[in-house]
């Protein structure tokens, strides 16, 4: 009996809380179905090194929780995990989607809302800036970052973009 | 962490007001339409989001929902979801003797996701009809009034509906009691589901109504 190697994903998926890597040209890095959640793509034009990851809030306890389950603590560790892989932070191009208000729970600031400020801040704060985003409004998003060629698509309902 | 764990009788009894809910809920909806409106719920489950999104189809598929949320000694939210076929044929026999036989904008345009306002009034109201009927079945047993919040219809990814929910849970639980809905009229059946997801600290607050119910 043989068994066949299994082929290479090369769709990588970011769920809620965790980040994804490549630096094979032929990845694509995918969040599906961001409501308030933001997803961050990061890509490094000279080394070919992408990143994604799909932050859940701006803060919180970090014990036990996914890498980037909040974007205060998150940040470093994406960043940390994207340079262990051969990408320098000030090159990279920073590009967010997400941070929705589709229902009205609770009371206050809407969390897409303060989702969306906290990644622009976070970011600023660490000298680095995004050059594109899709943040707001109140539609469902999903994500996808080519790692060959650095285009971050992003597609609702009714729209596709490529940022 | 307080954990919505059941016993196998304490599962009944939640099945059991689950079915009570949804007798009135049959009620309630054939009232409001003038046709005999019966809704069963089959099957009930506790289970993760995560779960919950692979029933749905996965995080990219689109859905019908209708959220409610939960507020006063029951804290927490809860969703109705369709298929956008199945909302759509939900719609046509709540409106059939209403304003007669309507035609959706869907099969005009061929496009399932296309819902004109009178059948998001109806999808509204049946998700209103449904969960306030379970709210009001566990209300009996709770020592304040449970508030719903006023309904919203969202056809969205099933993802990004849930994630919001999710983050408002977050650091809670993230357990959900998911039920499967069919409303059936004449020979005509329409399937959902009625997802409740209470907050962890209100937890022994459901499992002491849900006790005093029969357990």
């Amino acid at each position: 009996m043989t068994v066949a190697a299994a082929a290479p994903s090369t769709l990588l998926v970011a769920g809620i809380g965790e980040m994804v890597f490549s630096s094979s040209p032929d990845s694509h890095l995918v969040a599906y179905g961001l409501g308030s959640c933001v997803a961050l793509a990061a890509w490094d034009p000279t080394s070919g090194v992408g990143g994604l990851a799909h932050f859940m809030l701006p803060s919180g306890p970090t014990n036990g929780s996914g890498p980037v389950k909040f974007i205060d603590s998150g940040l470093d560790n994406f960043l940390t995990a994207l340079e262990s892989r051969g990408a320098v932070a000030s090159r990279v191009v920073l590009k967010a989607a997400g941070a929705a208000s589709m229902l009205a729970i609770g009371s206050g600031l809407a969390i897409g809302t303060r989702n969306a400020e906290s990644i622009q801040a976070g970011l600023t704060a660490r000298g680095l800036k995004l050059t594109a985003v899709a943040l707001g409004g109140t539609a469902g998003r999903t994500v996808q970052l080519e790692v060959g060629d650095g285009r971050f698509v992003v597609k609702s309902l009714s729209t596709v973009t490529e940022l | 962490m307080t954990t919505l764990a059941l016993s196998e009788a304490g599962e009944s009894v939640v099945a059991r007001t689950f079915s009570r809910a949804m007798r009135r809920a049959g009620q309630a909806l054939g009232s409001m339409s003038g046709n005999v409106i019966d809704v069963k719920t089959p099957m009930l489950r506790r289970c993760t989001a995560a779960t919950v999104l692979e029933m749905a189809g996965g995080p990219e598929t689109v859905i019908v929902g209708v959220y409610v949320g939960i507020k006063g000694s029951l804290q927490g939210h809860a969703l109705l979801l369709f298929s956008p076929s199945d909302a759509h044929r939900l719609a046509q026999i709540l409106l059939a003797s209403l304003v007669g036989p309507h035609e959706s904008p869907a099969e005009a345009s061929n496009d399932p996701f296309d819902f004109d306002e009178l059948e998001l009034s109806a999808i509204t109201e049946a998700g209103n009809v449904t969960i306030s009927a379970f709210l009001n079945e566990l209300g009996m047993h709770l020592h304040e009034a449970v508030q719903p919040t006023p309904p919203q219809v969202v056809i969205e990814m099933a993802g990004a509906i849930l994630d919001a929910v999710l983050i408002d849970l977050m650091s809670d639980s993230d357990q959900v009691l998911a039920a499967k809905t069919i409303f059936t009229e004449g020979g005509r059946e329409i399937d959902g589901t009625l997802l409740v997801l209470p907050r962890a600290s209100s937890l022994p607050v459901l499992l002491d109504a849900l006790g005093a119910i029969g357990i």
